[in-house]
């Protein structure tokens, strides 16, 4: 099966031949190469690259496009506070102090706004990766919109003027019907609702005037033939429900909501559901083992129908690609990576091993820590950058591959303090970790200890 | 007493205009503005309990804290000075998101909420700069000073406000609240901060027990 295949099986609710794994890279993959995010949600070519890097290193089998809740504000009038690390913030709202709509004028087009650069980023992956994986274009969803344009006031009036927010709600959900269009025009397979502010209402007020325009939205997709995602941020366990009742095709969650009994309630609806491996906590801070365990653990307790492994949200920007890796890896080879996560906790007494004596080594010595280079593919492009390092000097290099499915190699990996694999250590030394050196970079770094 | 009765329920559903009407005659009445002050802040207490257990939204908080809020207005003067101080400055509050960060939802909440707790707040809005909380405790002495950041960009200023309170020597007198999605609990332990709440609610009690040791003499 293609990654593609896998995902579109999974939201058609059939069988595929294991978990489909989807990586929100967001402005992290403008840290695959060195871009800023504001170069990523700005620039197609830049943030095409950094996709492509994220295909190559993460072997996704669907990737978002651009993920930015902000496009659909930004074209309505709000003012934007631009970071180099984050997507950006809106900074005001143009209905604070007036119950009107905005003018039907700003309906988003070809034309508006940043669309121009969503678009051709989407036809470039659509013909670059569109047969292999599935391409998931997100809209910002029809309530959190309404708050980005009328403020927190919004919550007040859905007490005290509910006439006012349907009409604005009304409003929202047609440019969400403009999104879709725009979006499937461009190939998309899949459209993501991103409202992550559904968590924040109580089920009733959503029943009450959220769910029309949600279905609304799901159902149009579904006319349309392609497929539909509800995501949402926080503790959405009270909301779940009311979200299936909506009927999306599947539904991601993040860390706050228990990924067992929420998956209870989207099978009951025959919904797939994503998630929810934590950002912060170990996407961001914690070690490559804590994340391949972790999800390990997510494959070994759930059910396997219905089900795609996905962060929680969109990757914060400075996530080690290592962390990744180990993720996917844990997915793609979920039994090896199960006997590496044991084999490391346990005790590594009984194995001695004996590192060389890196101070007096006849010739440059290269050795790189890896997965498994047969299955990992960001191993697979350190090793083969090594191999050519190795093809141009021949026998004036020592080259050696660990690979952490060895009980040995996992005591030399502890002995030398490697932390994230793959990487290269040269003459002992930290070189490269998990981000594949240029070969001019590499060349230059081995002719240097010649 | 049925005014209290009706004055609770009109502050549960949020009703300010309700609580208008009510408000007045319950004082003509005899109804000591102390006592009703004291049966509003168990509204509120309840409220954040409710909030922290996802049993109440952020559309019916803003609802009761804005009916709080103007209840107070009216109330704050009948309250003798003492009397004030024993209810609603039981504590003071400086409170702010950091700097390079203009989310405020979940900031305005914890002002809610700190404010129906009995504590004074000073809001510094949103992109706070180090300097300016340091400033703020320097002119204000709070008793809290509480961080807001939701951005895992942002989250190091909450530790930069703390090591310039520290450089200041502004950092004993000050219990330290941290919160906002991405930070954690062991985050706030780590850069040193006092306390960490999940939410709102959470901060509530957190400011409680600020009070009670404030109250006992520690702090």
């Amino acid at each position: 099966m293609t990654g593609k295949e896998r995902v579109l099986a999974t939201l058609n609710h059939q069988k595929t031949d294991r978990v489909p794994w989807i990586p929100f890279t967001g402005v992290h993959a403008g840290a695959l190469k060195g871009y800023s995010a504001t170069e990523v949600l700005t620039d197609s070519q830049k943030l095409y690259e950094s996709l492509m890097e994220a295909y190559k290193l993460y072997q996704p089998d669907a990737l978002p496009v651009v993920f930015d809740l902000q496009i659909e504000a930004e074209i309505l009038g709000c003012k934007l506070v631009w970071a180099d690390e984050a997507p950006p913030s809106v900074a005001d709202h143009p209905l604070e102090e007036t119950t009107d709509l905005p003018c039907e004028c700003l309906m988003p087009t070809r034309e508006s706004g940043r669309i121009p650069f969503v678009l051709d980023v989407m036809s470039k992956m659509k013909a670059s990766v569109g047969d292999d994986i599935a391409l998931y274009g997100l809209i910002c969803g029809p309530f959190t919109l309404a708050s980005h344009l009328r403020g927190n006031n919004l919550f007040m009036d859905m007490i005290l003027d509910e006439d006012y927010v349907h009409k604005l709600m009304e409003f929202t959900t047609t440019v969400s019907l403009k999104m879709v269009d725009l979006y499937l025009e461009a190939g998309m397979d899949v459209i993501a609702v991103v409202d992550p502010l559904v968590s924040q209402i109580s089920p009733e007020h959503f029943t009450e005037l959220c769910h029309e325009s949600f279905k609304t939205v799901y159902d149009y997709i579904r006319a349309k033939g392609a497929k539909s995602s509800f995501f949402v941020c926080g503790n959405a366990t009270r909301q779940l429900e009311v979200m299936c009742k909506t009927g999306p095709d599947s539904i991601s969650i993040d860390e706050n909501v228990d990924m067992k009994s929420a998956k209870e309630i989207t099978d009951s609806y025959n919904i797939a559901i994503g998630g929810n491996i934590p950002l912060t906590t170990l996407m961001l801070h914690g070690t490559q083992q804590e994340n391949m365990k972790f999800v390990v653990n997510m494959l070994d307790t759930l059910s396997h129908d219905n089900l795609i492994i996905a962060p929680g949200c969109d990757m914060p920007y400075a996530v080690p690609a290592d962390n990744s890796i180990g993720i996917a890896q844990a997915i793609l080879e979920t039994d090896a990576v199960r006997e590496m996560v044991k084999n490391y906790e346990a005790p590594k007494e009984d194995i001695h091993v004996e590192l060389p004596d890196y101070a007096s080594l006849e010739r440059p010595l290269v050795e790189a820590f890896t997965l498994d280079s047969a299955t990992c593919a960001a191993c697979t492009y350190m090793m083969g950058a090594m191999n050519v390092a190795k093809e141009h000097f021949g026998d004036r290099i020592d080259l050696v591959e660990y690979k952490f499915t060895e009980k040995e190699n996992i005591a030399r990996c502890v002995k030398m303090g490697v932390k994230n694999l793959p990487c290269v250590y040269v003459n002992g030394e930290l070189k490269w970790s998990s981000i594949i050196p240029s070969r001019e970079e590499l060349f230059k770094t081995i002719e240097g200890l010649l | 007493m049925e005014a209290l009765q009706e004055i609770r329920a009109a502050l549960e559903k949020g009703q300010s205009a309700r609580l208008r009407e009510l408000l007045g005659p319950a004082v003509e009445a005899g109804t000591p503005p102390d006592r009703i002050l004291r049966t509003m802040l168990e509204v509120m207490e309840q409220v954040g309990k409710g909030f922290k257990e996802d049993r109440v939204f952020i559309p019916e908080v803003l609802m009761v804290g804005r009916a709080f809020n103007l209840s107070l207005d009216f109330l704050a003067p009948l309250l003798g000075e003492g009397e004030a101080a024993k209810s609603c400055h039981l504590a003071k509050a400086v409170l702010g998101t950091v700097k390079g960060d203009i989310h405020d939802i979940g900031k305005n909440l914890v002002k809610l909420m700190f404010t129906g707790s009995g504590v004074e707040v000073v809001d510094l809005g949103v992109d706070v700069s180090p300097e300016a909380f340091v400033e703020a405790v320097r002119v204000h002495k709070p008793d809290i000073l509480a961080m807001s950041a939701l951005l895992t960009t942002t989250m190091p200023q909450q530790r930069k406000t703390i090591r310039a309170l520290e450089k200041a020597g502004l950092r004993q007198g000050v219990a330290v609240f941290v919160g906002g999605a991405p930070v954690t609990e062991a985050y706030a332990r780590e850069i040193g901060a006092d306390y960490y709440s999940s939410d709102a609610g959470e901060a509530m009690e957190m400011a409680r027990v600020v009070i009670d040791r404030k109250k006992a003499g520690e702090h």
